[in-house]
Order: structure tokens, then C-alpha cells, then sequence
């Protein structure tokens, strides 16, 4: 069954070009949902059936990192997936999203193909 | 750190990559690196700071049409005016150049800290530094003009 999707970016032109390689990769996927930070997708996923999130870590409000450990600490929602989709990809950080449950991670640029390759198992 | 040459040189690769993967545009080096840039006229600059091991920012200079191709090709739809697409487009690319930048300075990225992106635009503007930076600046040619990719480092 084609998973319900959720896009968290503080940039509206970064979460149009991840929704679009999305397609491009084509990839089989249900609903795309977006938000604009950690608090906006916290609500969401509170209130919407996502399957799996794609996130950004540098935000404003509630950054990638926050928005890992707060849902970490709601018991219907922890267990939805999270894939870091970023221009931080430092062994820190990402150790750090990992840390908090933080499945994988893809570096901003990229490509329709890269999409394909890392995002296409998890669909 | 590495020297200015093998910046300019990994931000060159940078810069090609984001267009020709992201912004689906091909450009191209237009000339040897820059140490100033005149007052911007009918432009639009992202930027993003750095802090930490390394201080300074990344800026990203557009001249208005150009500004406007660049977020047509990124969003694949026509936009004919200054607006909330162009302005987010373009911090996102400073952004994603600002996150080349501190894996360029500093092993993977490690110990430096990337401000949001932000933006300005106007008829007519310059863009200066107060403190005393090492700078450089990388001018592009894409198909309707050039842009000028800059960088600022605290000495």
C-alpha cells in the first residue's frame, strides 16, 4: 500500500523540489502532507495518517533535532519513521538525529536518482 | 582551514552541482575570481552566516531577471516578479551553498554553526563587511546574465 508522505522544511521552494523528486523518481506514494517546522509536524502527525517523514534539521521554532525528541516522548506517534533530508551532514548531528531514532539521511543537493536510491526501499 | 584557491575551487564544483542537479540550469565560471562587486542594481542576495571555528558568511548576488529564471527552472512554473517563491529560493540556495561551504572548512562540517538564510533586494544596494575578512567572490554566467557567488571569512 502506498505510504502517506510528510515533508517538514522551513523552505516552501525545498519542500516543492522534494515533492517533485519524489514523482520524478517515480517512486509509489500515497498523499504528500507538508510542514514548516517541528511543531507544524508534530500537529500533523497528531492528526493526519503519515507513514514516514522527511525532514529538515535547520529550521526556525522547532529544528530537526527538537522535533526528534519531542515525538520521541509522545507514545502514538514515535514509532512513525524519520529520514533527515539536509544541508548539515556532519557525523555529529546526524549521529545525533540517529541518536533519537532518525532512520537515515540525504544531503541537499541532490538528484531525482538519489531520491530513487535512498528513498525508493523505504516506500 | 584550506587556502582561498581550494575553496574557490571546491565552491565552483559546489555551485555547478546545485544548478545543474537542483535549479536545472547549466552555468558556467564567467572569469577569474573577484575581490569586490559594485553596487547591486535591480538585485536580489541570499545569504547564510557561519560561526564558530569559522566566522563570516556565504552571499549569493543575483541580478533580477536572472534571480527570476533561476526560480522558474527551480520550481518549474513562470515567475515574473520579485515575490515569496523568489526570496525563498533563493535563501535556499544560499543555504545549500552555506552547507558546502562548512563541509569545505572544516571536516565534515564539524564545529561550524550555519545562520538561517536570509534575503535582500532592492534598486540599489552594496553589500560590505564591517570587520576585516578575507573575500573572495566567484562570478557565474548563466543564461541570462551573471551572478556573483561571494564568501567572507574573519581573519
Amino acid at each position: 500500500m502506498a505510504k502517506n508522505v510528510l515533508l517538514v522544511d522551513d523552505s516552501s521552494t525545498m519542500r516543492k523540489i522534494i515533492s517533485r523528486s519524489l514523482r520524478q523518481a517515480g517512486l509509489d506514494f500515497g498523499e504528500i502532507y507538508e510542514a514548516g517546522d517541528g511543531q507544524e509536524a508534530l500537529a500533523m502527525l497528531e492528526k493526519e495518517s503519515i507513514d514516514i517523514v522527511l525532514s529538515d534539521i535547520n529550521m526556525p521554532n522547532m529544528n530537526g533535532i527538537e522535533f526528534l525528541r519531542e515525538k520521541a516522548n509522545r507514545p502514538g506517534i514515535k514509532d512513525i519513521p524519520v529520514f533527515m533530508i539536509s544541508t548539515e551532514t556532519g557525523d555529529d548531528i546526524i549521529g545525533e538525529a540517529k541518536s533519537l531514532g532518525a532512520i537515515g539521511a540525504l544531503k541537499k543537493p541532490f538528484t531525482p536518482d538519489k531520491v530513487n536510491e535512498v528513498l525508493g526501499p523505504l516506500m | 582551514m584550506n587556502s582561498f584557491a581550494e575553496i574557490n575551487d571546491k565552491l565552483i564544483e559546489s555551485t555547478i552541482e546545485i544548478f545543474t542537479g537542483m535549479v536545472m540550469m547549466e552555468i558556467s565560471v564567467a572569469g577569474e575570481p573577484l575581490v569586490t562587486v559594485g553596487p547591486l542594481k535591480q538585485s536580489i542576495t541570499g545569504m547564510v552566516g557561519l560561526a564558530g571555528t569559522h566566522k563570516g558568511l556565504l552571499a549569493v548576488h543575483f541580478p533580477k531577471q536572472v534571480a527570476l529564471d533561476v526560480t522558474s527552472s527551480f520550481l518549474g512554473m513562470e515567475v515574473d516578479q520579485i515575490n515569496d517563491d523568489v526570496q525563498d529560493a533563493i535563501g535556499e540556495i544560499a543555504n545549500m551553498l552555506g552547507g558546502n561551504l562548512k563541509t569545505i572548512l572544516s571536516d565534515r562540517g564539524k564545529d561550524i554553526n550555519l545562520s538561517l538564510p536570509s534575503t535582500i533586494y532592492g534598486d540599489e544596494y552594496a553589500f560590505s563587511s564591517q570587520a576585516e575578512v578575507d573575500q573572495v567572490i566567484l562570478p557565474f554566467q548563466a543564461p541570462s546574465g551573471v551572478f556573483y557567488v561571494e564568501v567572507e571569512l574573519e581573519h
